[in-house]
């Protein structure tokens, strides 16, 4: 899980674009960084810590060349440290390499190496690519076929770039790992994501899994596993790189927190007609669903999933909803009639695309719901419907869990054909009622309340549950505290043990059918001294049990749960501010989780 | 092209659109369709500014999650006036953002892009160089004696009868407006931008003045949005050709008169008749057979079927309930201990009125946030917040 960045090019600023590219992505992960440069001979300088850090190392003005590589890591082989960082490099430095993904094959080969003399210098499972790449030099090949060589030996996913000293070429590979090129004026790039090169340029190639790229500065070529050339399409980007800005707030969190109201307008947008109380998706014109539906999804896309799950089933169609990286060690049944559906933000998250590959190889109809254009799950999937958030960066997901939300519900009218006028209305309410939640939250002083509590619980009753579960994975996320989320009647089952004065318990009570039983598992909490903060719509009714209540405007029971959940991004937002977290890149956690 | 910054000041409510400014600051509210501030922008970019630093302050949420980090890739960047204290302290807090020339102008403020690029142009070697104009109504604003393109005086509301100039709020400033701001003696605990150019008068700086003319408009009170929105179209500055804009589901059968301007995901239902001087804003609904004219209706808001919309400012999510009729002005309008009298205003509806339909608006009406009308009432005179209606 990391970032790659490749650029080769004639205006001998290597260096800066490497740079720059790495900033872009740092949002992948960001324990070190490191670059190599290519000229007479191959420099590479790399550096536990942020981007910045690597900045510091670097010497002004001597390393320029021909054509370099860049990285970001996030650790999934060896901690993080100066020299598991990369660029990996071959023993007297003739090529350098990057990598995103994991070698599964790696201890094999890195015995076999070694066995031939190979020194290693690292714990990565990146640094038998090096190696490899200087076994078949040394055995006569050319560097481009030493490069394939290598690549074909490696089992596992991986987006691979390389350089060799004194060469003006960058070498690449894919499999299952992102990688996109990028052609532009002053050169040509190569990356894990866009936004490492939008700067420079907005055309685009993605590569395929299985396909190769040569690029240097005349130009780009795409080979496939065989070597034979493939035509390639250019895509232009449409999105506004300066959307990574932070636009005054102090926080790219809180800055997408207040995008919600325009994240849903934009999700929403010629897909529903209030007046004919009609809801249509044109991309799913041509889906076709009568079995039943698996979601597959991880972290805060499967509290999402869990959502549409219930949405879908209460319409009458069997739904149900599975943790991808559980998905395929499970054994689920699928047959032809199964939909699978999966949820995923950056349409690269491994598990679930490993999940979603295990559908289709197993014949399922597959639909990815998703925030990139152009993902690795937009092109593999059957289907693909856009949630239209916008580009979102802070690692913890904010508005892209509304849209998700806002997306499904849309999701499961079309699946079902139930849709009504006022549900549509209530749709094309909700950018309002999310608006006001945000002019009239008191998340902050509730925050200031309670934050150093000893944990933070948050329980929730059918569309509430996902919700309360949704509250704690953020508090966790990026507050660093302990904090746990209960379908509510499971408390008494065992977690109410947990429950004191001092753990403030969140109920989430918003357009709830079942108020009086969750009302009876507040009494439980509070029989324990705990503080308990009501989230609802209801608070004349609610509020005499509670202690604090954040309250939200009715939406009807699917959609108030969604303005329920901004109150309470607000509070971990302010909880882990007053901590002074690191909140847009949370320690240990990455944007895009690419490995599995 | 040379780089031309340029500092908006947007930190302020403007209290006297209340109850408009509950939840956003008056760069917020609706000019046509978009926010005031929107429009500024636009000028600015007209006349050549290549970067933008915006003040914010009241609101500051609702205008950085509005315009966000670029506008028409122009980047803005964002500081903030944690306390309102007049428009010189406005400024200071811009200080660390400018070095050596840059434009101020207000953000709540309509002025036409000649007026800026004129300053821009004349601003040569001077401390200070002020965009002027040529106006009657001097003495609601602020007056500016010259004599050969030199100021010679700066006189806020004058009364008397010198040939006073028009201070179109439009000023190109060197770096040493920020001393002669902090030497400026504050009154009331707030810092003006015009004592601190009056302070650089007094220091011997050499401050020009330069006559323009074009649109300058600026909203006092609520109902004045109403005409900022229809001087915007009588400009041009608004196109209120129908086919032009981007409109969202309109009925076959609704009627559309220009001038209008129709965001998106607007829907128009069956015979609904809609203009002229209608700004329907992004995702309004308006029911079947519903008539809206003269009016600004602001995003979110919903129309009912059969209901008569005219002379009216809504803010925003405002539900208009079926069959409720709203005439239009002229009528009496009560702020604070003043009544304005024969104000054009059918009815003032601030953000998330519910008018549960079939009510009646006697011209002049200004109901505040929230408040709930209840199906059948009569509403008249100014109501606050949250206020209950009942029929």
């Amino acid at each position: 899980m990391c970032g790659i960045i490749g650029y080769t090019g004639n205006q001998g600023n290597v260096l800066d674009v490497l740079m720059t590219g790495l900033s872009g992505l740092e949002y992948r992960g960001y324990d070190s960084a490191g670059v190599a440069v290519s000229n007479s001979s191959l420099a590479v300088h790399k550096r536990e810590g942020e981007v910045s850090a690597l900045e510091a190392a670097v010497p002004d003005g001597d390393l320029d060349g021909l054509a370099g590589i860049g990285h970001t890591r996030w650790s999934t082989h060896g901690p993080p440290s100066d020299s598991n960082a990369h660029p990996h490099t071959d023993a007297d430095s003739t090529v350098a390499v990057v990598h995103n993904g994991i070698i599964e094959n790696y201890q094999a080969l890195r015995r076999e190496l070694e066995a031939d003399g190979y020194e290693f210098t690292s714990e990565t499972d990146t640094e038998v690519i090096p190696h490899l790449i200087r076994a078949a030099l040394d055995a006569g090949a050319n560097r481009e076929d030493a490069f394939r060589k290598a690549v074909h030996r490696l089992e596992g996913s991986y987006a691979v770039a390389a350089v060799f000293d004194g060469s003006e070429t960058v070498y690449a590979a894919r499999n299952e790992s992102p990688l996109v090129l990028g052609i532009g004026d002053d050169g040509h790039y190569l990356a894990s994501d866009v936004p490492a090169f939008i700067e420079f340029t907005d055309q685009v190639v993605y590569l395929e899994d299985g396909q190769f790229a040569r690029v240097n500065p005349s130009g780009i070529v795409v080979t496939d596993e065989q070597g034979a050339v493939v035509e390639t399409a250019v895509e232009t980007i449409d999105w506004d790189p300066e959307d990574a800005g932070k636009s005054g707030y102090d926080h790219y969190m809180l800055k997408e927190i207040h995008e919600q109201p325009t994240a849903i307008r934009k999700c929403l947008r010629e897909r529903v007609s209030e007046l004919e109380g009609t809801i249509m998706v044109e991309e799913l014109a041509e889906l076709e669903c009568d079995g039943p539906v698996q979601f597959v999804a991880c972290g805060t896309s499967y509290h999402a999933a869990l959502y549409g799950a219930k949405m879908i089933r209460e319409r009458g169609i069997p739904a149900q909803c599975f943790l991808a990286s559980e998905y395929e060690t499970d054994s689920i049944p699928v047959s032809e009639e199964t939909l699978v559906v999966g949820v995923t933000q950056s349409g690269e998250t491994a598990d679930t695309m490993s999940a979603l590959r295990a559908a289709n190889r197993a014949g399922a109809t597959t639909l990815a719901l998703t925030n990139v254009v152009g993902s690795s799950a937009a092109r593999e999937c059957d289907h693909v419907m856009y949630i239209r958030a916008g580009p979102e960066i802070g690692v913890a997901a904010t508005k892209t869990f509304a849209s998700q939300q806002v997306a499904l519900a849309m999701l499961s009218s079309v699946l079902s054909g139930e849709y009504s006028q006022a549900f549509v209305k209530q749709l094309r309410d909700l950018p309002d009622q999310i608006q006001k939640v945000l002019d009239e939250s008191n998340a902050r002083e509730i925050a200031e309340e309670y934050d150093g509590s000893d944990a933070y619980f948050f329980i929730g009753r059918g569309y509430n549950a996902p919700v309360a579960l949704e509250g704690a994975l953020k508090m966790k996320e990026i507050s660093y505290e302990h904090a746990e989320g209960f379908a509510a009647g499971e408390l008494k089952h065992g977690p109410l043990a947990l429950v004191t004065d001092q753990t403030p318990v969140f109920a989430v009570i918003a357009g709830d059918t079942n108020v009086s039983k969750t009302l009876g598992n507040i009494k439980e909490v509070e029989a324990r001294g705990a503080p308990v903060v009501a989230v609802t719509d209801s608070p004349e009714q609610v509020g005499q049990y509670a202690d604090h209540v954040l309250e939200v405007p009715s939406a009807g029971p699917l959609l108030t749960p969604i303005l329920a959940n901004i109150q309470l991004q607000l509070v971990s937002y302010w909880v882990a501010n007053r901590m002074g977290r690191s909140i847009d890149k949370p320690r240990n956690l990455a944007k895009s989780v690419t490995v599995e | 092209m040379d780089s031309v910054s340029a500092v908006v000041l947007a930190g302020g409510e403007g209290e006297r659109l209340r109850p408009l400014t509950r939840n956003r600051p008056k760069p917020l509210l609706p000019a046509a369709t978009t926010p005031i501030l929107e429009h500024v922008f636009d000028q600015l970019l007209e006349a050549g500014v290549t970067e933008i630093t915006v003040v914010v302050g009241y609101g500051r949420n609702r205008v950085q999650a509005y315009f966000g980090p670029t506008y028409r890739n122009v980047p803005l960047t964002y500081v903030t006036q944690n306390q309102q204290l007049g428009s010189g302290h406005a400024l200071l807090a811009a200080e660390s953002e400018v070095d050596d020339t840059t434009l101020v102008v207000n953000g709540d403020q309509i002025v036409d892009s000649q007026i800026i690029s004129d300053v821009l142009e004349a601003h040569d070697d001077a401390a200070a160089t002020l965009g002027l104009l040529n106006r009657r109504d001097v003495e609601s604003y602020g007056g500016v004696l010259l004599e050969d393109g030199a100021v010679t005086e700066l006189v806020e509301n004058p009364q008397d009868e010198r040939g006073y100039r028009f201070n179109a709020g439009v000023y190109a400033f060197e770096s040493t407006i920020f001393d002669a701001i902090r030497a400026a003696e504050s009154r009331a605990g707030e810092q003006s931008l015009i004592d601190g150019i009056i302070e650089l008068l007094e220091s011997g700086a050499d401050v020009r003045g330069v006559v323009s003319e074009g649109l300058w408009v600026d909203a006092t009170y609520p109902w004045d949005l109403l005409d900022v929105s229809f001087e915007l179209f009588e400009a041009g500055l608004v196109d209120g050709d129908y086919e032009d804009s981007s409109a969202g589901a309109i009925h076959d059968s609704a009627v559309i008169r220009e001038p209008v301007v129709i965001a998106p995901d607007c829907e128009i239902g069956a015979g609904a008749v809609v203009g002229p001087y209608a700004c329907l804003g992004e995702n309004v609904t308006v029911g079947s057979n519903a008539v809206v004219e003269r009016s600004v209706i602001d995003t979110d808001t919903r129309i009912g079927a059969s209901a008569t919309v005219a002379d009216c400012v809504t803010g925003v999510g405002v539900t208009i309930g079926n069959g409720t009729v709203i005439p239009g002005g002229p009528g009496d309008v009560r702020v604070g201990d003043r009544v304005f009298e024969g104000e054009a205003l059918g009815a003032l509806l601030a953000d998330r009125v519910t008018d549960q339909g079939g009510s009646t608006y006697v011209p002049g009406a200004v109901v505040g946030p929230e408040a709930n009308v209840e199906a059948g009432a009569t509403v008249r005179g100014t109501l606050p917040a949250e206020t209950e209606v009942r029929s």
